[in-house]
Formats: C-alpha cells, sequence, structure tokens
C-alpha cells in the first residue's frame, strides 16, 4: 500500500462535503477516482497534500508509505509535496505562473527540493522534456507561447521530475481535444511503466477508466458507493448508481473509434 | 526581479515614448535635487527695486512681483512639488501594499474589517478631506499631504487585495504549493510580480493626479505657505500681474502640464511593459 486513506471526512462550516471516504492504492497501479461534477473527487485528492483552504476541516487517517499525513508539520508535509507526491491538474494554463518561463519552473522546483548544481538542475529538466517528447527550444518559451496538449506534457514532465510515489493526475484530459487527450494518457502510462509510480487518476470519463485503470472507486455526493477492480465493477456493477454510470457512458466497439454512434445509424 | 519583464525588442512603436518619459522624469528630478545643493539666488529673498524684469542674463527668466528670481523659484517649486508629490505617494504605498497584502491572504474575518475600513476612508473625497484637514489643522503643505495620503492609500490596498485575491485561486499557487515551495516563496515569486506591475502602473498615473492636487491646493492657498515657493502657489501670486507680465503665469503653468504629461507617458510605458503576453505575441 503506497497510499490509505481512512474514513476521511471533509466538512465546510455548512456542511460535510466528503463523508467517510476510505480507499487504498497500491504500489505502482493506476487507480480510478470516478463521479460527476462536485462528488468531491477533487476535494479528496488535495486533501491528501494538505493543500485545502483552511477554513474546510478535515477528519480522519491518510497513511502515505505508512506515515500519517495529518499529523506532519507544514516542514515536513513540503518535503514530501513534489518530491513524493505530486500533482498535475485539469487547467493547463492557470497551472504556470504566466511570467515565468517554462525553464524558471523546473529550475525553482528542483531548487526548492534541495538540488543545487545548476548543471545537473538543466540537464534534469532537458531530459525530463525529452521524456514526454517535447523538444528542448521550449526552455526558454513563456506558457502562453504553448499549445494545450504541450502544456499537458510540461505539467507530467515536471510532475515526474523528482520521480514521486504517487502522482495525482486530476482530470487532465476534460479541457483537451479528444486526440491530444489520448496521447497525454498514453503518454503518461508509458511514463508510469518506466518510473513505477502509482496514479490516482480522478475523471468521469469511462473510455479511459477501462482502458488505463487497474482499480476504481466510484463516488456519489461525497461518498464512494463501490469500489473494486476494474473487470468486476464494469462487468458486474452492484450498485444502482454505478450502472447507471456505465449505461450513460459512451459504448466502444461499436460506431466510430472515438466511442461516438455515427451520424444517422440510431 | 529578472524575470519580471521581457526585452523589448518589437515593441518600437512605444518604445521612444517611454524612453523619453524616463530621461525626462529623471531630469526633472535631477533638477530638483541639484537645486536644492546649488542656489544662484535666494529664492525668497525680495527686492523692490528690481520687481517685474525681464529676460537678463542674470535673471534668466526674469524676477517676479517682488523682484525674485523666477528661475530659481521654478526650480525650488519643482523640486517641493514633486517631492512632496512623492513623499505623499510613497508613504500611501507604505500603508496601501501591506494593508491589501494582509487581507487578501488572511481572507476571512480580518479581510472583512480591513476593507470596511478601507471602505470608510473612500467615502470622502480627495478634495473635501484636504478642505476639512486645513480647516482643522490649519492650512499647511504637510496637511494637505496627510490629506493626500489619507484618501489614495485605499486604492492601492484594493489593487493589491484584489490582485492577491484572484491571483492565489489560480492553478499556478496551487501547483507550486504541490511542488513543495513555502508561501513564502510562492508570495515573493508568483505573486508579487503580478502586484508590482500593477501597481507600479496605478503609482505612475496617480503622481500626475498628486502633482496637479498639490498645485491646485496651493494655487487657493490650502498648500504650500508664501514666501515658499510651489507651482500652484506661483501661478496665485501672478495672477493679478497677467496682462502686462503673461509669462510669469505661464513658466509655472508649463511646468506642471510638462510633468503631468511625462508621468502619464511613463504610466502608459509602464503598463505595456508589464503587459508580458501583448509584448511577446506582437
Amino acid at each position: 500500500m503506497i497510499l490509505s486513506i481512512e474514513e476521511i471526512s471533509i466538512s465546510s462550516r455548512e456542511k460535510k462535503i466528503v463523508d467517510n471516504v476510505s480507499l487504498s492504492i497500491r504500489n505502482g497501479e493506476w487507480y480510478a477516482l470516478v463521479g460527476q461534477s462536485g462528488s468531491g473527487k477533487s476535494l479528496l485528492s488535495q486533501a491528501i497534500g494538505q493543500m485545502l483552504s483552511p477554513n474546510l476541516q478535515v477528519e480522519g487517517k491518510i497513511l502515505f508509505k505508512d506515515k500519517d499525513l495529518m499529523s506532519l508539520s507544514s516542514k515536513q508535509m513540503r518535503t514530501i509535496r513534489g518530491r513524493k507526491l505530486s500533482y498535475i491538474f485539469q487547467d493547463y494554463q492557470g497551472s504556470f505562473t504566466p511570467f515565468r518561463t517554462i525553464g524558471q519552473h523546473f529550475e525553482e522546483y528542483q531548487r526548492a527540493h534541495g538540488i543545487l548544481d545548476r548543471e545537473t538542475r538543466k540537464t534534469n529538466s532537458i531530459s525530463a522534456l525529452d521524456s514526454v517528447g517535447l523538444d528542448e527550444d521550449l526552455y526558454n518559451r513563456y506558457p502562453f507561447q504553448l499549445s494545450g496538449g504541450q502544456l499537458q506534457r510540461v505539467s507530467i514532465a515536471l510532475a515526474l521530475l523528482l520521480s514521486p510515489d504517487l502522482l495525482i493526475a486530476d482530470e487532465i484530459t476534460t479541457a483537451l481535444d479528444s486526440v491530444s487527450g489520448h496521447r497525454i494518457l498514453e503518454l503518461l502510462a508509458k511514463r508510469q511503466k518506466e518510473t513505477g509510480c502509482a496514479i490516482l487518476f480522478i475523471t468521469h470519463d469511462w473510455r479511459h477508466v477501462k482502458r488505463y485503470a487497474t482499480r476504481l472507486a466510484v463516488m456519489k455526493e461525497g461518498q464512494i458507493v463501490e469500489s473494486g477492480g476494474k473487470h468486476r465493477i464494469l462487468d458486474h456493477p452492484q450498485h444502482e448508481y454505478t450502472k447507471q454510470l456505465i449505461q450513460a457512458a459512451p459504448k466502444l466497439g461499436r460506431g466510430l473509434a472515438s466511442g461516438l454512434q455515427e451520424a444517422g445509424t440510431i | 526581479m529578472k524575470g519580471l519583464s521581457v526585452r523589448l525588442e518589437k515593441k518600437k512603436k512605444y518604445r521612444w515614448q517611454g524612453v523619453l518619459a524616463l530621461i525626462c522624469v529623471f531630469f526633472v528630478f535631477a533638477v530638483a535635487i541639484y537645486t536644492f545643493f546649488y542656489l544662484r539666488h535666494d529664492p525668497t529673498l525680495t527686492n523692490l527695486n528690481g520687481r517685474l524684469q525681464g529676460v537678463s542674463l542674470q535673471h534668466p527668466l526674469g524676477t517676479d512681483q517682488l523682484g525674485r528670481d523666477v528661475l530659481t523659484r521654478l526650480l525650488l517649486g519643482g523640486q517641493q512639488t514633486i517631492g512632496y508629490s512623492l513623499m505623499a505617494l510613497s508613504v500611501a504605498l507604505l500603508i496601501g501594499i501591506p494593508f491589501g497584502l494582509i487581507a487578501g491572504f488572511k481572507r476571512g474575518l480580518i479581510d472583512r474589517i480591513f476593507m470596511r475600513i478601507a471602505d470608510g476612508f473612500l467615502a470622502f473625497p480627495d478634495t473635501i478631506v484636504a478642505i476639512v484637514l486645513s480647516g482643522i489643522l490649519g492650512p499647511g503643505i504637510g496637511n494637505l499631504v496627510l490629506a493626500i495620503v489619507m484618501v489614495k492609500w485605499v486604492s492601492y490596498a484594493r489593487l493589491v487585495r484584489s490582485t492577491v485575491l484572484s491571483e492565489s485561486q489560480k492553478d499556478y499557487v496551487l501547483i507550486a504549493l504541490t511542488n513543495g515551495l513555502s508561501m513564502s516563496k510562492i508570495m515573493k515569486r508568483h505573486l508579487f510580480p503580478h502586484i508590482v506591475g500593477h501597481v507600479l502602473v496605478l503609482a505612475s498615473l496617480d503622481l500626475g493626479k498628486i502633482i496637479l492636487l498639490i498645485s491646485a491646493f496651493s494655487y487657493i492657498g490650502l498648500g504650500t505657505q508664501p514666501p515658499n515657493p510651489e507651482w500652484g502657489a506661483m501661478l496665485n501670486d501672478s495672477r493679478p500681474y497677467f496682462q502686462s507680465r503673461p509669462e510669469l503665469m505661464i513658466y509655472p503653468g508649463l511646468a506642471i502640464v510638462a510633468v503631468v504629461l511625462l508621468t502619464n507617458m511613463l504610466g502608459d510605458y509602464l503598463r505595456d511593459r508589464f503587459d508580458v503576453k501583448k509584448e511577446v505575441q506582437q
């Protein structure tokens, strides 16, 4: 177990947003967390890195490599964030500070984790860019000069730079077109094989779950309604909500490769 | 601050303006400072035998109605006007920026309290505050500066707060946090440059307004007190002699126009300069 969340509840002053959720992620697996918008998936993922705003109350236990993250000081937490645990978000445009170049992002990130040699930092960055199929020219570009797909690739490179044990990918393809999204996921899967990190993959797209996940959990209104192996859930969904979700998802196999029916066939 | 802005190679169109404004503003400052150390004439020395003289070698711009050297008074007046404006501006910045930063970062109750205080100050227009203050404390440049500070700091506090609020919502702050950066580093490297850009632009535009305000109040006698030279006061002093010696009003008037125009040009230039995105795309 790389991460086990035990009975986590997140509540604001008015109401409970995440209610008594437990889940565990094994080493090197692709764990999908599925649910509609507003079900509390993102909050849960941010609670792992303790990045929620202070007006949200978190209760429960988050064991990351057998250490309870809730009991760590903010300084200890900082050494875990980025080094052992990293994030990729949906909004690729907002993920980069607009007035700093891609290279400056890489620089700062490595300096914050104690890599002091300038040459090492530079070679690390270039090889990270290379590993996601990007040219080293991008090093001196500004974020807005890159396309969405390129930016999301840079996010992956940045997130995997210090070989974390767990990568949290929060709807990373939602803002991309389906071709770029597909490429990004293929790349992520390839990088996962190479680095062996576990991925907590937050999504609402069943096609991605079918293709990549090893295990998954379905979330509804702050609670996990069902969890288990991919095939068990996809083939024999127990909960009514899961059945509905699977039925609502676009079918693969028939129609176009994108999962959509060809016009006029229905 | 290396990462603040990019080179201005593709922005030739506005570049000369900004450079010109910068040079002129520095020139004006240099002259104002220089006057401080070197004065050919006593600016307050009256010489009733030499009133209202024309241009001469000894008095390059002539003398005024009390026989004082106009050039000396003009330069010293510039020093006063610009100096007090800068003082008012920097005090407003010193109060406004930390106020806005704290409100923006702490949010919640502190934010609400701070902003209601700011709103309270904002309720008074600057002219009213200045007049009321000089009514209570007596006319004088010090009270005028106080009045300007009281009104101007609010806009900086609000600007800084809103910038901090909107920027800290963005994912890059979250990403910086997930990358293991400390909050103070994020503030310094990712948020502060945003704030500096906005604040500098507003400040340079405000400088012109403050200069105008100080001159205007000195003109009606609520600012600098005679015999100290000040552009607005000089305008007022030479009003009775407008028909015979109009240049006595034209000199300080032109000086005010020039300096205000320059600070505005500087503000425009800074605004373009801090807009990294627009710059690279062009």
